[in-house]
């Protein structure tokens, strides 16, 4: 049977998690040794990304974009990641800040497959589309 | 007062004004893939079965339905146009399910399957929305199927009676007149107090354009609404087209009146679900149709029903169109469909051509209803004459021999070729009932005995318009529905009489 991405993730996660580092050496020596038998080390990247998220998940963190028009003050950015923590429950939150000028201003806040959208640029399309309709 | 400069800055800064921009949070996925209609997206974790999902493109948003949910990404059908749609384009749900506009307004008019104007008449304007997708009234709502449903088709009405609630299969190969006997049946219901709903699934639009002009010459459209899904419409639009036609009938149903459903056809339907089903990468089956093309059927025809009085009394009638390839009824789709419905109307082409039309098979039609769907009067003449209709194409083939025959086998050919005489009628005529009862009255004692066959249909015709003139028979019938003595009586006189006025009759 195929082992698909996301079983291999969690094996791996299982096979780390907790152990010393040289227990982790010798396990990730095995994991890559197996990668190759089974001929899908092309796989790697999608692997390190179901990985990442499932230690996040485990380890009760969570990474977040933050895209903002100008850079934002360090108060701003405490109320997303309180935002942030009422409402996944994550105890850490890893936010990585973008600057984008064609969202005009305001911000957009991504987690997950969520997204809190409140720029300037889309209420101005949504006044668009509601004036013209 | 015209409206001046003033007055738009006014309104605008009003509406301005009162705009609250909303932040909410919203799902959001990818798009991994596109083709053929058909769109993989990552992401969507919470998205459900049937939901409307809007993909961002650059020409402007477009929707798209899940129809696959899997681990990490979820299928999804395309209803607008899917060549806008790239890779990694933003997809957010709505977290509606899909629904169609219903009510008043929709009938006269022409829609596609989500419900929009397809005939230039403007906009719809209708408040309400059913999802397309229901679950079926259960055993408790529902009442037995007593009312009939006058089809105007004097074969079909005599010998294949049709209820309102029923659901009433019309098979055939093509050109054979499956969809000149649905539409016929729809201008038949003017003032029968029925709604009727005409679903065109992969038909050519010239071909609905000629239904729209019949219907109106008509008056039809009057109380009809067309659900058009044309040949050059996309797969998933073809496939949602029945149900968003039964989402229709469903509104005026819950209102408790009467709503007749023409499916035309479900081996279209089947065709582009087969389609989906493949790009969706689904398991192919038998005629690599998937698994579920049974229940794509079943779940669609029994949400036809007549509800009982303490839920409106409303029904739906559908009648699904199957077209079969050389007569095959054992295909896969033919089999699934006759297993689903109350009885089947089967077309069959050496009728056809031998000028019999409708070409009504007598002997493979059945109505699983019966009788209890016809009025008192039609049932009394009409009661053996399936059974006759079908001994005499028997004895026909039999008697080709040539041998000598009994009276007795004799008397029954003549009945029988003055039988299918009868049955014989032209497209977009339908009969009112009454007329019907009056021919079928005098065929069955006799009064056509003497009526040379090739006149049947001349006699017919002149009886028809004599009955006209003198109504007190056909307001008889109309009234009470069953024969009496006393209508017997007027019904005899009036044959009576318009047989002295002929001078063909043998002696």
């Amino acid at each position: 049977m195929k082992i698909s991405v996301s079983q291999y993730a969690k094996s791996l996660y299982e096979s780390v998690a907790g152990k010393s580092e040289k227990d982790t050496k010798s396990a990730l020596k095995n994991f890559v040794a197996l990668l190759g038998r089974n001929r899908e080390l092309n796989k790697v990247e999608e692997i390190i990304n179901i990985f990442n998220e499932l230690w996040n998940k485990e380890h009760g963190e969570l990474s977040a974009e933050l895209t903002s028009a100008r850079e934002l003050k360090p108060a701003t950015r405490q109320i997303a990641i309180n935002y942030l923590k009422e409402r996944t429950g994550a105890e850490k939150i890893i936010l990585t800040e973008n600057i984008d000028k064609k969202i005009i201003g305001g911000f957009v806040l991504r987690y997950d497959s969520k997204v809190v959208d409140g720029s300037l640029k889309t209420s101005l399309d949504d006044l668009k589309n509601k004036i013209s309709n | 007062m015209s409206t001046t400069k003033d007055f738009i800055i006014e309104q605008l800064k009003s509406e301005i004004s009162g705009y609250k921009a909303e932040i909410s949070e919203k799902s959001v996925g990818k798009v991994l893939k596109v083709s053929d209609g058909i769109a993989l997206v990552s992401g969507l974790a919470e998205a459900m079965m049937s939901e409307i999902l809007m993909f961002k493109t650059e020409k402007g948003e477009v929707a798209g339905v899940a129809l696959n949910l899997e681990e990490s990404q979820v299928g999804v059908i395309i209803l607008g146009d899917y060549t806008a749609i790239k890779e990694g384009d933003e997809v957010h749900a709505t977290k509606r399910i899909l629904e169609v506009p219903v009510g008043e307004a929709m009938i006269g008019r022409v829609v596609n399957p989500l419900g929009e104007p397809m005939d230039g008449k403007g906009k719809i304007e209708t408040s309400k929305f059913y999802p397309i997708e229901k679950i079926a009234p259960g055993v408790i709502t529902r009442a037995s199927v007593k009312e009939p449903v006058q089809t105007g088709i004097k074969a079909i009405d005599a010998m294949i009676p049709i209820g309102r609630g029923q659901r009433e299969l019309i098979i055939g190969d093509r050109q054979l007149g499956k969809t000149a006997i649905a539409i016929d049946t729809i201008i038949n219901q003017k003032g029968q107090n029925m709604k009727c709903i005409y679903v065109a699934i992969g038909q050519k639009e010239s071909k609905v354009a000629g239904i729209v002009a019949k219907l109106t010459e008509a008056g039809a459209m009057d109380y009809t609404t067309i659900v058009l899904a044309g040949a050059s419409t996309s797969a998933s639009l073809l496939y949602i087209a029945p149900y968003a036609g039964c989402a229709m009938a469903e509104y005026f149903c819950d209102k408790g009146e009467d709503v007749l459903v023409v499916y035309d056809d479900l081996s279209k339907h089947a065709v582009s679900y087969r389609e989906i089903s493949l790009l969706l990468r689904r398991p192919p089956g038998r005629e690599a149709y998937p698994g579920d093309v049974f229940y794509l059927h079943s779940r669609l025809l029994e949400r036809a029903c007549k509800l009982n009085k303490d839920f409106g009394g409303g029904s739906i009638t559908a009648l699904p169109i199957i077209e079969t390839q050389a007569g095959d009824l054992s295909a896969y789709i033919p089999t699934n469909v006759i297993s689903i419905t109350d009885g089947q109307i089967f077309l069959e082409p050496d009728l056809f051509y031998k000028g019999n039309r409708p070409a009504v098979n007598a002997g493979l039609s059945v109505s699983r209803v019966g009788s209890s769907a016809q009025i008192k009067a039609m049932k009394k003449v009409a009661g053996k004459m399936r059974l006759e209709a079908a001994q005499y194409r028997e004895l026909a083939a039999f008697a080709q021999f040539g041998s000598d025959l009994d009276s007795e086998t004799k008397k029954k050919l003549d009945r029988g070729q003055r039988l299918y005489e009868i049955f014989k009628q032209d497209q977009y005529q339908p009969l009112p009932v009454a007329k019907q009862v009056i021919a079928y009255y005098a065929l069955i004692n006799g009064f056509m005995d003497n009526v040379p066959v090739d006149k049947v249909r001349e006699f017919e015709a002149g009886l028809y318009k004599y009955a006209d003139l003198n109504d007190v028979a056909i307001k008889g019938i109309n009234e009470k529905k069953e024969i009496d003595a006393e209508i017997e009586e007027q019904v005899k006189k009036l044959i009576e009489d318009y047989k002295a006025t002929v001078d063909y009759l043998v002696k």
